[in-house]
């Protein structure tokens, strides 16, 4: 199954050690987008970067070091993700979020697995 | 006794504009410059015979020698020799070149206060075959070498796990982007995610998991990437397809090379030529 629709893109930028109720932030706003049926969510660890409050976030070779800089990187139709947006504006104390207009294409083994797109 | 260390020869490249030219040797009368150095002499801190060749070469010299001795003294009257006991990092260095004499007059002075200590011993010689300069080797630009300004960027989401004929989809996937000439790719694996499935995908800190997920990201033009498609199509059977409008601001490249006939190159795709937009 195949469809194309226009969505927006929503990146955030962290750190790996930024936390919301003792979790991990990028699991806890997964499980936001989770629970609020957005289509797509991923989080990428980078190797090294700076952001607000120009604090420098480096990976370590040590792969269970906890200070990388995380990117999330969050898909779907503009009401979606404008449901997702006040959260994020509690969540994410330091931080960056950006949108972008994108075009999508979706494929899917049963339309039924699918997430519920509003 | 001289081991020869290195030869560069100007076989310029048509596109390389930025040396002024590369002239060659007539036979006949010219001079050969010889510079004797020792190798831990250094200039601006690099050895000073490479500092010296990068001089003679971007100033046109037809071609430059370096021989690095085994043993020998100069002024100073201290022997530089190699020793295993004594690693000696002090050796002498040659430099020859030979040059019109109007050159060599023109690039005397530099070249004294570049060889510091080191002696500079001129003699005139005859050319009695000079070099030629074997036939430049043809630039071939890849079909993908027209993006300028706006293009696109394609990320494909797919898990880890995906599979296309026995080979990791992400794999099969830049090598088919690869067959159908596509600018570039980059695979990035996701620490934590779902997608259009609905699946979970979490990273484990040992990396012995591969059920991650997955993001490719292209940059092409519109068309290319919407040529591509299709592909996609047949390969992606769970997955979602991003696509948003890029500015292309820098693309620099390697061009490949082979030995045809040079084609005419075109003006504005010179090598590492930066494209700025309008």
């Amino acid at each position: 199954m195949k469809e194309a629709f226009p969505a927006r893109m929503l990146r955030v930028h962290f750190g790996e050690d930024d936390r919301w109720h003792g979790k991990p932030l990028h699991e806890a706003i997964l499980m936001k987008c989770m629970e609020l049926g957005i289509a797509e969510a991923i989080a990428f660890r980078g190797i090294e970067g700076y952001g607000t409050g120009s604090r420098i976030h480096h990976a370590s070779r040590w792969p269970l070091s906890k200070d990388a800089p995380i990117q999330m990187s969050i898909i779907d139709t503009e009401e979606q993700i404008d449901k997702l947006i006040p959260f994020l504006d509690l969540m994410v104390e330091e931080g960056l979020v950006a949108t972008s207009a994108v075009e999508v294409i979706r494929y899917a083994r049963t339309p039924a697995k699918v997430a519920n797109q509003s | 006794m001289m081991l020869q260390f290195s030869v560069v020869w100007l076989a310029l490249l048509a596109t390389g504009a930025a040396h002024n030219g590369g002239n060659m040797l007539e036979a006949g009368k010219a001079i050969k410059v010889s510079i004797y150095l020792s190798d831990g002499a250094t200039h601006h801190g690099v050895p000073v015979y490479s500092s010296i060749l990068d001089f003679l070469f971007y100033r046109g010299v037809a071609g430059a020698t370096v021989f690095k001795g085994v043993a020998g003294f100069g002024a100073d009257h201290h022997m530089h020799s190699t020793n295993l006991v004594e690693i000696s990092d002090r050796l002498p260095i040659k430099i020859e070149f030979i040059e019109t004499k109007e050159k060599v007059d023109a690039l005397l002075g530099k070249l004294e206060e570049m060889a510091g200590t080191g002696l500079i011993e001129t003699q005139e010689i005859t050319v009695a075959k000079p070099a030629q300069v074997s036939k430049p080797k043809a630039l071939v630009l890849p079909a993908h070498l027209k993006i300028l300004g706006k293009a696109k960027m394609m990320r494909i989401y797919v898990s880890e796990e995906d599979r296309w004929k026995d080979k990791p989809l992400h794999e099969a996937l830049i090598a088919a982007m690869r067959a159908n000439d596509i600018a570039g790719v980059t695979v990035y694996r996701g620490i934590l995610g779902y997608g259009a499935h609905g699946r979970m995908h979490k990273d484990n800190p040992l990396h012995t998991s591969h059920q991650g997920s997955i993001m490719l990201s292209v940059i092409d033009t519109a068309e290319k990437l919407h040529a591509f498609l299709p592909i996609v199509d047949q390969m992606v059977e769970e997955g979602l397809v991003v696509f948003s409008d890029v500015d292309i601001i820098k693309y620099a490249y390697r061009a490949l090379e082979t030995e045809q006939a040079a084609p005419a190159t075109e003006p504005g795709t010179d090598a590492g030529s930066v494209e700025t937009l309008p």
